[in-house]
């Protein structure tokens, strides 16, 4: 993936499965991945918690940072609570979602950091896994976010959700998609 | 959009899932003017996205409901929003309920009787399914009750069906085709299912029965007119607190507008119905309209799904299929006391292979939601090709204690929010794990490499606004029409006194049917 797609990139992709976004003042097209590398501004995570979900994702389901799991969350917490495609809606939390990801996200950091002196985002394998592996069980002292092991878990099912439940996903899976009504865009921006 | 009627109609109808459309075709097609009220957004087949991303857009329905207890009921997964409700992402497994199910307080001493039995919903039973089509096989169904034979021929057996249908045998269990309510061959205009496994996000092409592909076609030809985005907020009465007179409305531009009519039907889903009777309370009726018996809101029961996986080493194409399954067991069905010295009681059945999709709740992937990283891409390389699954459903008892009641929290219209607690009781718990563990014994027999069991998992919600013989004990007679307010009618598998273990919609039709039929048949006496 390029850091900043070219225009020939945008145009083969030919509008589907593209978010619009604004970046520079022009609107463009952008796959979710794309967006993400592109570093295209977020609408309702701050940078920190989005490197923090980024991390999270990508050691939960590995390819998950690249498929997009950032720019999936963000723009459906931005989304109006009718379109939703998280899954949380599912889940017994109330709208909006957003204060959800925002404490989870802001417990791991504080955990991370009174365990290793580092944010989620910049720890090793080791430590990273091993904080993990706490949250999955519910065994982190002190958490005050949402309840650890639904938190894993949800965050674990967007990562899937972008790296398994697209047609990339199924593809890479080597599973037929067999659409009846093909997605007009990953997860629902109206073209 | 259709402008709400302003004058005083025949029929109001709350909401435009299974029952609602089908109260509006038969009440439209008897040349009452009727209206359909949706709280939810309107839906075109284009909108049926192929995506379980793009499915959960038809789930969960508006204000957010409370769930507490042990075992909540998953209100956002089970409801529906949007027009059709919570048919168009219901997987159309229609079963019979037995004739047992019907008598459970009689026969065994526990729970609730329905005011009616088998025979009485047989007729209407057959009526639909020669309406809506069900495909099926009733010869090797042995444990169906009597009825008149499905009319499309069985769903096709796939390869996972094959294996998990092996695993049954070595057992010495029988398996029969699965009665769906999807298309096996072209059925009344509506064409032949591909078993592309998408029935979760909506079917599109209409092989599927929901709302969208029966009765709203019919209810708007015969002149029903369908209000999407328009959400009750009250059930309004007149000053006797005997008759209904219309309801309050909400519009998408935020207009309050009142519809008039004779009668009122509530069909908004298990938890709204109740919750709009309880919101609806006045001076006659303080605790809630049709709430003198106090039951109003009592006696929820949801099913408890055991969800069964296994890894084959077969080649299984688990995506391939109907979402509802290929074939059914149901062993000890009509003996509800067979685990009794387990401490279990009630029926279960499986619905067995699911066509499965890699994301999702119930996707393949959260099928081991304790596996991540490496150790999750190698499952998912492997499963997206050797999966098997089934799914128990179990009978969940009736709980007078399992109940709706409204929250001090209030919308954004001012209705108080709905809180549903509910906890099985120790016998349901106990029955699900006689299920859990024979479903695991079932895919090791089948020569699963590998074969587990998930979590309980909540599937359909019942009761709330039971039917019952007496107006001491129950919110409506055994046409749901409510015994305190008799031109108030209410539709859906809220009606259920208790759960049994069957997928609930097609007995929820066949009550829509037998009910207005009898409200055509006694049109003056309901209005009053």
């Amino acid at each position: 993936m390029h850091a900043h797609p070219t225009r020939r990139e945008l145009l083969k992709a030919g509008g589907v499965g593209l978010l619009t976004f604004t970046l520079g003042g022009s609107v463009v097209k952008l796959s979710p991945a794309e967006a993400q590398a592109a570093g295209v501004p977020l609408a309702a995570l701050t940078r920190e918690e989005a490197d923090t979900l980024a991390a999270l994702g990508e050691r939960l389901v590995p390819g998950s940072r690249e498929a997009g799991v950032v720019a999936f969350v963000d723009y459906q917490l931005a989304a109006s609570s009718g379109d939703c495609m998280l899954m949380l809606q599912y889940l017994g939390v109330d709208p909006p979602f957003t204060p959800f990801y925002r404490e989870g996200l802001a417990a791991l950091n504080v955990a991370a950091r009174a365990l290793y002196k580092l944010p989620f985002a910049e720890l090793q394998d080791a430590p990273a896994d091993a904080l993990v592996d706490a949250l999955a069980e519910g065994k982190i002292e002190g958490w005050t976010g949402p309840p650890p092991p639904l938190f894993y878990f949800v965050v674990r099912n967007d990562a899937c959700d972008v790296t398994y439940g697209t047609e990339k996903g199924f593809a890479a899976l080597g599973v037929p998609y067999a659409a009846h009504i093909t997605p007009p865009s990953a997860w629902g921006e109206p073209s | 959009m259709t402008a709400l009627p302003t004058e005083k109609i025949d029929a109001v109808i709350v909401g435009s899932g299974a029952a609602g459309s089908h109260f509006a075709a038969r009440l439209a097609q008897a040349g009452k003017r009727v209206a359909i009220l949706e709280a939810g957004p309107a839906r075109e087949n284009e909108d049926l996205v192929s995506s379980m991303l793009w499915a959960r857009r038809l789930k969960g329905s508006g204000a957010p409901v409370l769930e507490t207890g042990k075992d909540t009921v998953g209100y956002g997964f089970n409801a529906g929003r949007g027009v059709g409700g919570s048919s168009m992402h219901h997987y159309a497994v229609w079963p019979r309920m037995h004739e047992n199910d019907f008598r459970v307080k009689s026969l065994y001493g526990r729970s609730r009787d329905w005011p009616i039995g088998y025979a009485d919903l047989q007729a209407y039973y057959d009526r639909v399914q020669d309406e809506c089509g069900i495909a099926g096989e009733h010869r090797m169904e042995s444990t169906r009750p009597p009825g008149a034979p499905y009319p499309m021929p069985r769903v096709p057996v796939f390869e996972q069906g094959r294996i998990v249908g092996h695993g049954f045998e070595a057992m010495g269990m029988k398996v029969s085709p699965l009665p769906l309510a999807v298309t096996t061959r072209a059925f009344r205009g509506r064409p032949q299912c591909m078993w592309d496994g998408w029935c979760d996000a909506g079917c599109p092409i209409g092989a599927l029965a929901n709302a969208q592909t029966v009765h709203l076609p019919q209810a708007q030809a015969a002149g029903a007119t369908l209000h999407p985005d328009t959400e009750v907020v009250r059930v309004l009465t007149d000053a006797s607190g005997k008759r209904a007179t219309g309801v309050e409305a909400i519009t998408k531009d935020g207009q309050r507008v009142k519809v008039m009519a004779d009668v009122v039907v509530l069909a908004a889903f298990t938890i709204q119905n109740p919750r709009l009777l309880l919101a609806s309370a006045t001076a006659q009726h303080p605790d809630g309209l049709a709430n003198a018996s106090g039951t109003l809101g009592r006696f929820i029961t949801g099913h408890m799904a055991v969800p069964v996986f296994g890894l084959h080493e077969k080649e299984t194409n688990p995506g391939f299929g109907a979402s509802g399954g290929q074939l059914l067991n149901q062993e000890h069905y009509d003996d509800k006391n067979a685990h009794k010295a387990k401490g279990a009681f009630g029926s279960y059945q499986w619905m067995i292979a699911q066509a499965m999709k890699p994301n999702g709740l119930l996707g393949i992937a959260s099928s081991r939601p304790d596996l991540r990283g490496k150790a999750l891409s190698e499952f998912m390389e492997r499963a997206s090709r050797h999966m098997i699954t089934m799914t128990g459903v179990v009978e969940d008892e009736a709980l007078a204690e399992n109940r709706v009641t409204l929250s001090a929290r209030k919308d954004a219209a001012g209705v108080p929010l709905a809180s549903v607690a509910h906890t099985s009781s120790k016998a349901s718990n106990a029955l699900w794990d006689v299920a859990a563990a024979e479903g695991v014994r079932v895919f090791e027999a089948a020569g699963a490499k590998e074969a587990w069991h998930a979590n309980r998992a909540p599937m359909h919600i019942m009761g709330g606004t039971v039917m019952g013989e007496s107006a001491a004990n129950s919110v409506t007679n055994s046409y749901g029409q409510c015994h305190d307010v008799p031109n108030l009618f209410i539709g859906g598998a809220g009606l259920f006194p208790t759960s049994a273990a069957v997928n609930p919609t097609f007995t929820l039709h066949a009550l829509s049917a037998r009910s207005v039929e009898h409200l055509v048949a006694n049109w003056s006496a309901a209005v009053g």
